[in-house]
């Protein structure tokens, strides 16, 4: 009976083309992430395409967004009988129940395994093509890709299908299956918040009750580096096994389930489905009932009315209709609910950006509840259009509708209209969703404007262009299931396409310009490329939707021909609504066009990218080229914020420092802002090549070795009409900030090279240069920020509208109004500054205070009032800790200026900080020890007055630490000596989750700490993690000391500059001969370590004392850039201590170092109180893969 | 006055389902019979704008009803064969959609016309109640109230009967006579006593040809005294009759059966003269029409 169940099931699967299609379905994206660039999951870099990383998440990924075909092969298994009333005759035969049910459902179980096998072909496939990238492509191990399949596919195949078929066994309701299969999902999202997106450290039980996989193998895999990925293939131990043995469980349950719950009666099945057939029975004794009324001899004369009136209520009368046959299906619903629940969860986490708690202001907060709303709004657009076409077909209700007296396009546009209120009733129930969210978390500065604007004027029109293509395509191909897959083939086609470099939005269907909001700037200069390019595809929709009332299925005939053949004539009705789209989208496209590809140019990233390598093609040979140096900067601005313009006249000093007479002087223009240039001797221009920023300028008369001249320049930049995404950030209505790179720069400039190595292997570029290492003669004597300065003297005359504030470095010498604008004098005086400066303009409040005799200042957008005084508190004790442990500040002044969120970041300018909208002036505290960025923030950028602005490394291997992971290290202690341990603790195992992931994503090589190269997580994360790790052997007073002496030596140095053997050697000198093994490893090498806490007991001791066991096993490896490990002796001074509270809030008992020198130890604590917690290296303070396992619970033996 | 001319029909698969079939139909009840795929809903889609013929015209009082179809739908009142519901919508709610679809915008009006209709069609009680939990006789019913909405000139009924019960037909062939006398109201069944009872003129077709058209009284009269009945025992009997006669229509009654044939002359043997009836003018026309 099995057999026979099974093998009928196979035959009828393996007949059926779905089958097959599902198979190529499954094949499709893992054949294109291994065939095509840019398309997988992997990114650039060194792990290879079919690593077992690679087919780890193409397998899950697969899986998990293919859920649908597991529902849709295990669904119809049972449902199939229940479709028509197959049912009676099956059941009424003397089966098995076990044949039946586990015959069914075996052969799904076959039938999936075999679909999403398409996985494994895909790879293989792909692998195969000529086109692909084959220096990242290993050769096909078909074992791993089994054994990825087997643990990975085949379990979720068994755990979802089984669930599928438990609940279309007991429901025998696609719809519910369906629904479930939803959930799960929604599920899974709630989860990625609250877990990933919120960024918790702690993944494991996220990982363990994933049911689809993804967050686990994330989290499994995030600090795993480029070795690993290659080889690793994930074993059954640990999260991975319990994820799966939870899993594999619940699918065995719902099968058991299924097994025991299904009634193998046609009696009981029949009784359920027969609801329905009970109503009407009971409608049918309603109307026997009643005696019949008295019937009226003759029916009233009506009076039929056409016209204009008319078809309006005709048109409502038909959207009502259709509105509510919508909104009173279930499964409307339930994706509605769902969408709630999650939008709502989402709402609740808008104020948390990466672990950092900022208020939920409306721009994030829209931008949360519209973005994860988004999903489903799509699929009951896409979903109801297929519906709402087809409605009275499916309801067969058609003859009777298709011959009443309506114009032809009353039907479709009532679609249309129903389909529209649906969306705009569910974004309206979003935005409440947004301000409910805020209330919720206490924030009550609901600005109803900006909500309206992004939902009913960004977020609304997007759905409706969607819907207008899925009706349209829902009309045309007449299969309502091929329409939903070609609207899916277009979701997934509009990434692929930028993907391929396809960029230009007057190709891409639905797609609007990029923008941000900003407090600052409202949604500025984005306005206009948001309209023309949202009203074009509107009217391109409109113009769909008129070819669709032509194509309109009406009457019996179905057939394309018959349809083409009606068509002509109703398009000869339409031909005014037809022309008046054509019209408008043909202007909205003109001006759209005009603005990005006439009045701008249009280069896609690729043609960028283009460009800055032929640069480096052409000009690299002139990097070393002999050139004057800048020694003085003297320019006048003038901003035009409305115009999102500049123009700026000036000049440089420069000077030969070079031994040789220089003939050639060659300017790079990387933001092509270079008007004209002019020395005060005679010279003419012999190349101009502005296609690749470069131009030469041979003097008549060379400079001589230490002979200075002068250069006037003619600088600018004007915004015209608007581009295709790609805006200068720069230029803003309110909050204009650029910087030097819109002056020439002398030289080659090594900035503009591409660095990411597989965009330089497209380009045929060699791998990027390596950086020199410390003490090369070249690079010592040139510094490292500015390679073509010295230490200047700066002077700057701003000017800009009579409304805003213009800054630049330098201290304010006069302020006056002429011509109706507003001028500023800057000047730095006699005080020389690193070449690098910057201009900002906007419409500040300003908020000042005093520190000794340094003036203080924030330039604020009014509304950002939340966290001045923090910030101000910051400047001061960081000023304070500064002058104590370093030097004293070199500047009277100290500026912040918030500039819009268009960027993310802060940057130190001499005495001027420029700093985010996003990143700390909306920053909100909620729980005492939640990290302070804010704080963090502004006291590193005034480190950095100290590390990059008075110290200033050659340009040399390492040289970077000394300026980023100085300024980490002097602003972690500023934060912890107001925020104490605890903050900092914390603070530093973000850093080492930080950095342990940075390594797994890098693309070249890690180097270690003193010879760091381009690596952010290395001078940030590893910096910070290491100097407080130092300081914790030696003392802070000890580091700072030598600091101190290290700048004492160093600072304003003119050449060679100093490097990091220098820092080396100051550190060492002030660390005794048995920790110099810190410096080694943790300065000079990549060192881990595997600590792990094994077991703690405790025992009661007589005097009411704890006396408590640890066990703790300790390793120590090397590793190379790639990732290649290799095991040290241990003999280090770790951590070992006893705690009591809670793993969040451990009190410290008892905690000392102890000298390891074996790979397993017993240490041995008495404690005065009862202990909670034991552990090796408890806080993390060195760099431990696996940090979540140095402390153990201590229990009774 | 509907007139027909030379209408045909072929479908995409090949099938001929009109083949020039011409008629005049004057206002009254008008009868349309044949058997399964003779092509009466596919003369009726036509007429009701639901299908484009090949060839032939077809005007009521001089409206080509197959070039304006805007014009034809305003005044046609159509039940097709087969049809379904919303099934969430309650009777009356469809039923004012509905008239606002034909037009009828006022209010007042349309509320009367709707009320009117449910009582009519004995859904009155079961107004409120939605569709889908309708049996397949109210939903019949309701097909037919739709039909009326309106005051339709031309009404169209495929199988207006089928599915409901002795009283529900009774009722509505009354209201459809009471309603019919004015406007063309065609009408397929096949109950034949349905037309013989209720239409002034019929027709019956064939594989897409009409064969008969006129008034049912004067179909009768032309087989009356010509058609004759025997009740044999066996089949082997039955068969030799065949051959040899023209038969018209065989019956079983109590295990035995009853067969009429045609014939001009008194034929002996055991065969009785009855009293004719529309059936034996149907069954006769078909059997001439056998295509052999
Ligand atoms: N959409 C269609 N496509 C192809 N052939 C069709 C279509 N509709 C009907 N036919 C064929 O046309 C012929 C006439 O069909 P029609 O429905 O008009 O017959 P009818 O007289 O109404 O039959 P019944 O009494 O069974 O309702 C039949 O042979 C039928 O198979
Ligand atoms: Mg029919």
């Amino acid at each position: 009976m099995f057999k026979d169940f099974f093998l009928f099931e196979l035959k009828l699967r393996f007949k059926s083309v779905s089958t097959y299609i599902f198979f190529l379905l499954a094949a499709l994206i893992p054949f294109f992430s291994i065939a095509a660039r840019d398309f997988g999951p992997i990114g650039s870099g060194k792990v290879f395409l079919n690593s077992p990383f690679a087919v780890l998440l193409i397998t899950t990924q697969v899986v998990a967004f293919g859920s649908i075909l597991i529902a849709a092969i295990f669904g119809p298994a049972i449902l199939r009988d229940f479709h028509g009333d197959t049912y009676q005759l099956i059941f009424t035969k003397p089966i098995s129940k076990f044949g039946y049910l586990v015959g069914r459902w075996a052969g799904s179980m076959v039938t999936a395994i075999f679909v999403f096998s398409g996985i494994v072909f895909g790879i293989a496939l792909g692998t195969l093509m000529p086109w692909a990238d084959k220096l990242r492509i290993a050769p096909n191990d078909f074992g791993m890709y089994l054994r990825i399949y087997a643990s990975i596919g085949i379990v979720q195949i068994f755990f979802l299908g089984s669930l599928f078929f438990c609940v279309a066994a007991l429901t025998r309701n696609i719809v519910v299956v369906y629904l479930q299969g939803v959930a799960l999902f929604a599920f899974y999202l709630i989860e990625l918040v609250v877990v990933v997106v919120s960024n918790k450290l702690e993944r494991a039980w996220a990982s363990i009750i994933d049911p689809f996989g993804l967050i686990m193998v994330q989290s499994l895999t995030r600090y795993w580096t480029v070795v690993e990925r290659n080889v690793v293939v994930p074993h059954w131990t640990g999260v991975f096994l319990y994820n799966r043995l939870v899993w594999l469980a619940a699918g065995a349950l719902a099968l058991l389930a299924a097994y025991a719950l299904f009634p193998m009666s046609a009696e009981v099945l029949g009784s359920r489905r027969s609801t329905k057939k009970a109503e009407e029975a009971k409608a049918d004794k309603d109307s026997v009932e009643h005696e019949p009324r008295r019937v009226r001899a003759n029916l009233p004369q009506v009076a039929q009315i056409f016209g204009g009136a008319t078809t309006w209520k005709q048109l409502l009368s038909m959207t009502r209709m259709r509105f509510f046959n919508i909104v009173r299906e279930i499964p409307f619903w339930a994706i509605t609910l769902i969408m709630l629940v999650f939008v709502l969860i989402s709402g609740h986490f808008a104020g948390n950006n990466n672990g950092v708690e900022v208020w939920p202001v409306t721009f994030l907060m829209v931008s949360v509840v519209s973005g994860q709303s988004g999903l489903f709004l799509y699929i009951i657009g896409v979903l109801y259009a297929g519906e709402v076409i087809w409605r009275e077909r499916d309801v067969r209700f058609e003859q009777i509708h298709d011959s009443l007296p309506l114009p032809d396009w009353t039907d479709f546009v009532s679609k249309f209209l129903a389909l529209a209120m649906v969306e705009t009733v569910l974004a309206s129930v979003v935005l409440v969703c947004g301000v409910l969210s805020q209330a919720i978390s206490g924030f009550f500065r609901f600005e109803m404007g900006h909500y309206a604007k992004e939902i009913y004027l960004v977020y609304l029109p997007q759905l409706l262009m969607v819907i207008l293509l899925a009706l349209f395509l829902q009309t045309v191909l007449g299969n309502k299931f091929l329409a939903h897959a070609l609207v899916v083939g277009f979701f997934i086609s509009i990434p692929t396409l930028y993907a391929w470099g396809i960029e230009n939005r007057l190709y891409l269907y639905g797609e609007i310009t990029p923008y941000t909001y900003s407090d600052m700037n409202g949604y500025g200069h984005f306005v206009k490329a948001l309209f023309w390019v949202t009203a074009y595809w509107i009217c391109v929709g409109g113009l769909l939707g008129v070819l669709a009332i032509a194509f309109a299925r009406r009457g019996t005939e179905q057939s394309f021909g018959a349809r083409w053949k009606q068509a002509g004539p109703r398009m000869r009705r339409l031909i005014a609504a037809a022309a008046a789209f054509l019209l408008l989208a043909g202007t909205c496209g003109a001006v759209f066009f005009y603005n990005t590809h006439v009045a701008n140019q249009f280069r896609t990233a690729q043609q960028n990218r283009h460009r800055t390598a032929d640069y480096e093609k052409l000009y690299k040979k002139y990097e070393r080229l002999p050139q004057p140096k800048v020694t003085d900067v003297d320019v006048a601005v003038d901003i035009f914020p409305e115009r999102r313009s500049f123009a700026g006249t000036g000049h440089y000093m420069l000077v030969n420092h070079t031994d040789k007479p220089i003939n050639e002087v060659h300017i790079t223009d990387s933001r092509e802002a270079v008007q004209e240039v002019k020395f005060n001797r005679e010279s003419k221009q012999t190349l101009a090549d502005k296609d690749h920023f470069y131009s030469i300028y041979k003097l008549d008369k060379p400079l001589e070795p230490n002979e200075t001249m002068k250069m006037d320049f003619r600088v600018g930049y004007a915004s015209r009409g608007f581009k295709d995404g790609n805006e200068r950030a720069e230029f803003a209505y309110n909050g204009t900030f650029f910087d030097r790179d819109y002056f020439p720069t002398i030289g080659y400039s090594q900035n503009v090279e591409i660095d990411d190595p597989v965009r330089r292997r497209e380009e045929q570029l060699p791998p990027l240069e390596e950086m020199a290492p410390p003490g090369d003669p070249y690079y010592s004597n040139i510094n490292l920020f500015t390679t073509d300065s010295e230490w200047v003297t700066f002077h700057a005359v701003v000017s800009t509208s009579p409304d805003q504030i213009a800054i630049a470095p330098g201290y304010l010498k006069r302020e006056w109004t002429e011509n109706g604008r507003r001028y500023f004098d800057y000047s730095m005086g006699d005080t020389r500054i690193n070449d690098f400066f910057s201009f900002l303009s906007g419409r500040f409040s300003v908020k000042t205070d005093q520190w000794k005799n340094v003036k203080l200042e924030i330039y604020y957008q009014p509304g950002h009032e939340f966290n001045l005084d923090k910030m101000m508190d910051a400047s001061k004790t960081g000023l304070d800790y500064y002058e104590k442990n370093f030097s004293k500040y070199q500047f009277d002044q100290f500026r912040v200026l918030e500039f819009p969120r268009y960027r993310q970041f802060a940057q130190s300018f001499p005495n001027t900080v420029p700093y985010s909208e996003d990143i700390g002036f909306i920053e909100r505290m909620k729980k005492p020890d939640d990290i302070d960025l804010l704080y963090f923030v502004t006291a590193h950028e005034l480190a950095h007055q100290w590390w990059g602005h008075q110290l200033i490394g050659s340009q040399t291997q390492g040289s970077n630490m000394m300026s980023e992971s100085l300024a980490e290290y002097s602003a972690l202690t500023v934060m912890s000596k107001k925020y104490g341990e605890d903050m900092l603790r914390k603070d530093l195992r973000y850093e080492l989750d930080r950095y342990l992931r940075g390594r797994a994503g890098e693309t070249r090589h890690e180097p270690p700490l003193v010879l760091v190269q381009r690596e952010p997580y290395v001078w940030y994360q590893k910096g910070a993690l290491v100097m407080f790790a130092l300081a914790d052997y030696i003392g802070e007073d000890k580091v700072n000391l030598a600091l101190r002496k290290f700048l004492e030596k160093n600072r304003y140095a003119t050449g060679p500059f100093p490097d990091t053997r220098g820092f080396v050697a100051a550190l060492r000198a002030e660390t005794p001969l048995e920790l110099q093994y810190v410096i080694t490893d943790m300065f000079e090498s990549i060192v881990l370590y595997e600590n792990r806490a094994v077991s703690a007991t405790y025992v009661e001791t007589p005097d009411k004392k704890y006396k408590v066991t640890l066990n703790a096993s300790s390793q120590k490896k090397k590793s190379d850039g790639s990732g290649n490990e290799t095991p040290m002796t241990i003999h280090d001074l770790i951590d070992v201590g006893v705690f009591s509270g809670t793993k969040e809030h451990l009190k410290r008992l008892n905690l000392h170092k102890e000298w390891i020198t074996q790979e397993t130890g017993t240490f041995e604590f008495v404690v005065d109180e009862k202990p909670t917690f034991a552990g090796i290296d408890p806080y993390n303070k060195l760099i431990d893969r696996d940090p979540a396992d140095n402390l153990i619970e201590v229990e009774k033996p | 006055m509907l007139s027909i001319r030379n209408l045909a029909k072929t479908y995409a698969g090949g099938v001929r389902a009109l083949r020039g079939v011409s008629l005049d139909i004057p206002p009254g009840m008008f009868g349309l019979i044949g058997p399964n795929g003779a092509g009466k809903s596919t003369l009726m889609k036509i007429l009701a704008t639901l299908l484009d013929p090949d060839t032939g015209t077809a005007t009521l009082d001089g409206l080509d009803l197959i070039a304006n179809k805007d014009a034809t739908r305003r005044l046609l009142g159509y039940l097709p064969q087969e049809f379904g519901v919303y099934p969430k919508m309650s009777a009356v709610d469809m039923l004012n959609h509905l008239a606002v679809m034909k037009g009828i915008t006022k209010g007042g009006e349309r509320k009367e016309v709707v009320e009117g209709l449910l009582q009519q069609t004995n859904l009155w009680d079961v107004r409120k109640k939605a569709l889908g939990g309708y049996s397949g006789g109210m939903k019949q019913r309701f097909g037919i109230a739709q039909a009326l909405l309106a005051n339709p000139k031309l009404i169209i009924v495929d199988e207006p009967t089928a599915g409901l019960d002795p009283a529900e037909r009774n009722r509505f062939l009354n209201l459809l006579s009471s309603i019919g006398r004015n406007v063309v109201v065609i009408l397929s069944t096949h109950i034949v006593a349905d037309v013989r009872e209720l239409c002034s003129r019929m027709a019956i077709i064939s594989s897409g040809e009409l064969i008969l058209e006129g008034v049912p009284a004067q179909a009768i009269e032309a087989v009356k005294g010509r058609v004759w009945s025997k009740v044999v025992p066996t089949d082997s009997e039955r068969e030799e009759i065949e051959k040899a006669l023209p038969m018209i229509s065989m019956h079983r009654v109590g295990g035995l059966n009853e067969v009429r044939v045609y014939s001009e002359t008194s034929l002996g043997e055991g065969f009785l003269p009855v009293e004719a009836d529309l059936e034996d003018v149907y069954f006769r026309q078909l059997s001439q029409h056998r295509p052999n």
